[in-house]
């Protein structure tokens, strides 16, 4: 037998009330001075010995009321206890514990766990859980077990949250997935999360969890928050040298639900203040501040900008990198120099890259003759304006040897050009074999049909080419070669190829007005800057990098070489050879080691991790949770109802309350015939 | 029951302080009751006629009765009579029990004053003893006017006493009585009855006549209490914590089977035996020693 409310039990005490009274408060019956006792003495002994069976009966009696009374309200349960009752529906469950960046805010990760742990103490043996920290992905899971202390060791030793974003419907499926081969009928996923808006995603939409799956959201993010956001920052990642003084800006928002409006935000280049602006948001949703800079020396300039003090101090900085190099050396071998210059390719092409003071590139023009290994030495990028088959094999040579120690070529072969020559020349390091020139009728052009929007010459120019092609060579693309723009008759027009360290590019038509008009569009000079520049600088370095994003270290750093990467926090890894991709995982500044020279690569946490807006935890229990799904119970409602089911149909107080009036209605007829 | 009778009711005589008055009245309204009776033909006023014996003096021959009824009667004088009565009265502590208006003791203080005044009036001598575990008064038993007044002032100073010993006082008499006498026990009898049936047959033997009046409360008679009661014998001052009403039929048969012996060993031993009840009228008790004294004499 078990009690629901025990504490009445105390109440048992007042049973000794009728023997304390009995015993203390003895009250005597009148006395009367009468004639004789003889006759009552005679009386019979088993009357006598009845009289004070009648007065303990009244005693036990009384002691038996209250004592049923008492037994009564506690509310006695027959068939175990009440945990017993409980364990009789066991649950298994996944607790979702979010492990996203904005967890770091205040004191909510230590809530979140004691969130869980209280989860855990709930449970009852029985039960199964999994636990599963998530960010934008599951990041640490347990799988379902019964094993609740395990559960707890688990718990103990998740990591503090990181850098990761949120993102709910990619934990909440894994739960569901989890949930599919539970061995309990009642299954429920409890998330613990701070309930940041930006978590709900777009993916998802529409998903609901299996049926009987119930949704527990359990909110550790209440309360006001205050957070200074660098929403953007533009900073230039690379500059020549010339271009050393430059003006960072920085988008400064509020993203709390308690506004912020005075902060100071300050300038570090490679870790010294340099500047310090103050931000009014007085007014203003968010401002704009200008952080001037410069850049004097070459080589790459570690970058942070902070903005004030506040609760949410990880995303207070931002980090990024600019790279100081040096102009780049670009050596024209004009193949076909004319004394028009209309018809003269390099003088197009000099025009472009070097019609400027301030230009970064420094030109060098040569005749096919003059070309060889110590002029090939002098420069970074080799143009071949409309030459290449009238070269000697020492030229071509050197030539080759410098494409695969790492300088770069652009070949714009032109009417000039033989194909046969020219093919066996280069056809170790062409991206493309030639196959004949192609002159059109007058009238007749082809066009750029196709571009590689993605490419990093491509991105900045867009896809607005009305160049008209009426020359143009038809070629096939080698197999290692990669396409980047075609003619609308489907022949490649740009390709590139990477050969050794170095880099060729092959345009197949003239850069002059001979074949098409392109030096006369608009898009001749950026087309010739971007492509000269891509050639010179290769990498595929970003300013700035987020957690989450694959940097791509192949064009960095040397294939085999391993590499030995530091974060911020000091923690180091190693970055064999063969593998030289490199996820970011926490923000700040990447050191990456070659064992010949160190590099950085910054990161920045995911923005919309900073802002704080919340959705209502029922908004996305509403969402998710499958219609046929019953209604979420607390554990005190359902231990309530447990309890109401099994204390309804015994109803033992009910039986206790007759036995009372049934008592009392003998002890009124015991004390009636007994003098106490 | 007449207007008369209702001046011996114990509730109108305890309201009469004084003993000699409350005497007259019982013994006047008892006589005044008499005459209306066609029952009764006996008064100490009146002078009495007997059949006539061999030997009887011709003289006492009421002539004019036996000219009517050609029957010899004498004429009956009352100086003739010459009887000597000793009422014993219990005094102890257990005659002191009342549950109405009037004692055991006050009820046989009247009753012992009312046959004193009624036994002088007849002319015949009265003494006293008053008892409770010894003879507290003794008073020799004699026809005088002045003997009666002191008979009542004893009585009306009489107070319960200790413990009761009827055999004691009884026993003394008997040894000191040197004629016939009639003895008039006054008492509740709570002693050993056995030793008191015998010293009463010892007294009957002896040529004397006993009345016993055994006098007991109502409460004690009928034992109606309701309520549980701590009882305390007056005499001996032990209690006994009891639920009456439990315990009244055993008692009412204890009770019945210590009356029902008395009343028997009396009726054997040729005592007059009387129960009487202190709610009730004195005039039983009248009766019952006008009737024993009728017989005797």
């Amino acid at each position: 037998m078990s009690f629901l409310s025990p504490l009445f039990l105390f109440g048992l005490l007042a049973a000794a009330l009728p023997i304390a009274i009995h015993l203390i408060r003895k009250e005597t019956p009148p006395k009367m001075v009468f004639g004789t006792l003889r006759f009552l003495k005679n009386t019979s002994k088993k009357l006598i010995l009845f009289q004070q069976i009648q007065q303990w009966l009244l005693l036990l009696l009384r002691a038996a009321v209250i004592s049923l009374l008492v037994f009564a309200f506690a509310r006695p349960l027959f068939d175990g206890a009440i945990a017993s009752l409980v364990d009789a529906a066991p649950e298994s469950s996944v607790i979702l514990v979010d492990a996203s960046m904005s967890m770091r805010y205040g004191e909510r990760s230590e809530q979140a766990r004691a969130a869980a742990q209280d989860l855990l103490a709930g449970m009852s043996a029985g039960d199964e859980v999994a636990i599963v920290a998530f960010g934008g992905s599951a990041l640490q899971v347990r799988e379902l077990s019964t094993d609740l202390d395990g559960a707890r060791a688990f718990l103990e030793a998740l990591p503090e949250p990181g850098f990761e974003v949120t993102r709910f419907m990619p934990a909440l499926r894994l739960a569901n997935d989890l949930l599919e081969s539970a061995r309990h009928q009642s299954r429920s996923v409890h998330l613990i999360s701070d309930f940041q808006a930006s978590g709900m995603g777009n993916d998802d939409a529409g998903w609901v969890m299996s049926a009987g799956v119930r949704l527990n959201p359990v909110d550790v993010g209440a309360g006001p928050t205050r957070n200074l956001l660098l929403t953007d920052v533009r900073s230039p990642d690379q500059l020549i040298e010339n271009q050393s003084e430059y003006e960072i800006l920085a988008r400064v928002r509020s993203t709390g639900s308690v506004h912020v409006d005075q902060a100071d935000v300050r300038l570090l280049l490679d870790g010294v203040e340099t500047a310090r602006v103050p931000v009014n948001l007085t007014d203003l949703s968010e401002e704009v501040v200008r952080l001037p800079a410069v850049f004097d020396t070459a080589g790459t300039h570690r970058g942070e900008i902070r903005v004030g003090t506040d609760d949410f101090a990880v995303d207070n900085s931002y980090f990024f990198t600019v790279d100081v190099m040096a102009r780049i050396r670009v050596l024209l071998v004009n193949g076909e120099p004319s004394a028009n210059w209309y018809d003269d390719e390099a003088h197009w092409l000099g025009l472009a890259i070097a019609g400027s003071a301030e230009s970064p590139f420094v030109v060098t023009r040569s005749s096919p003759r003059e070309l060889d290994a110590e002029l090939l030495a002098q420069h970074d990028v080799v143009v071949l304006l409309n030459a290449g088959s009238d070269l000697n094999s020492t030229q071509a040579g050197a030539l080759n040897d410098f494409v695969r120690e790492g300088g770069s070529l652009l070949l714009a072969p032109g009417d000039r050009v033989a194909a046969g020559p020219f093919n066996q020349l280069f056809g170790d390091i062409s991206p493309a074999t030639l196959e004949q020139p192609v002159r059109l009728a007058a009238g007749d052009y082809q066009l750029i049909a196709d571009i590689d929007q993605r490419h990093p010459v491509m991105l900045p120019l867009g896809s607005d080419w009305g160049v008209r092609f009426e020359g143009f060579w038809m070629a096939s693309a080698v197999a290692d070669a990669d396409v980047l723009m075609q003619f609308d008759n489907g022949s490649p027009a740009l390709l590139e190829r990477s050969v050794g360290q170095g880099r060729v590019m092959l345009f197949a038509s003239a850069l002059d007005t001979e074949w098409n008009n392109m030096p006369l569009q608009g898009l001749y000079l950026p087309f010739a800057h971007e492509s000269l520049r891509y050639l010179a600088q290769a990498s595929e370095k970003e300013r700035a990098y987020r957690v989450g994003d694959v940097i791509d270290l192949s064009t960095a750093v040397a294939e085999q070489a391993t590499l030995t990467i530091t974060d911020a926090a000091g923690a180091s890894t190693q970055l064999l050879a063969g593998n030289r991709l490199l996820t970011a995982t926490t923000a700040g500044f990447l050191n990456i080691d070659d064992g010949e020279s160190v590099q950085f690569y910054a990161v920045n946490p995911d923005p919309q991790e900073s802002v704080l807006a919340r959705i209502a935890p029922s908004a996305l229990q509403d969402a998710v949770t499958n219609p046929e799904t019953e209604p979420v119970q607390s554990e005190d409602v359902r231990t309530a109802q447990l309890i109401a089911e099994i204390e309804g149909p015994q109803r033992v107080w009910w039986w206790l309350l007759l036995l009372v009036m049934l008592m009392l209605l003998a002890e009124t007829r015991v004390a009636n015939t007994t003098y106490r | 029951m007449t207007s008369n009778t209702t001046f011996i009711d114990p509730t109108v005589l305890s309201s009469l302080d004084n003993l000699e008055l409350r005497a007259r009245v019982v013994v006047e309204g008892f006589v005044s009751g008499l005459h209306k009776s066609p029952h009764r033909g006996f008064s100490v006023e009146f002078t009495d006629y007997r059949h006539y014996y061999r030997g009887d003096d011709m003289r006492h021959v009421d002539w004019k009765l036996y000219a009517r009824s050609d029957k010899f009667y004498i004429k009956q004088y009352e100086d003739e009579t010459n009887v000597r009565c000793y009422v014993v009265l219990d005094s102890s502590a257990s005659m002191g029990y009342s549950s109405g208006v009037m004692s055991k003791l006050e009820y046989g203080r009247t009753l012992a004053s009312a046959l004193a005044y009624f036994i002088m009036r007849q002319r015949d001598a009265v003494g006293l003893i008053t008892f409770d575990e010894k003879v507290n008064e003794y008073i020799p038993a004699l026809c005088r006017q002045p003997h009666l007044i002191r008979i009542l002032r004893v009585l009306a100073g009489l107070q319960a006493g200790a413990r009761t010993d009827v055999v004691r006082p009884l026993s003394d008499l008997a040894s000191n009585l040197n004629r016939k006498s009639m003895v008039i026990l006054i008492s509740d009898m709570l002693d050993d009855e056995e030793q008191i049936i015998k010293t009463l047959q010892r007294l009957r033997s002896m040529g004397n006549d006993v009345i016993v009046f055994h006098v007991l409360d109502d409460a004690e008679l009928h034992f109606r209490f309701q309520e549980a009661t701590e009882f305390i014998d007056a005499e001996t001052r032990e209690s006994f914590i009891t639920q009456p009403q439990s315990i009244r039929d055993a008692y009412l048969e204890n009770l019945g089977n210590y009356l029902e012996f008395c009343k028997k060993q009396c009726q054997s031993s040729g005592v007059d035996y009387c129960l009487l009840n202190t709610s009730q009228p004195l005039d039983t008790a009248l009766y019952s020693y006008i009737s024993r004294r009728a017989r005797s004499f």
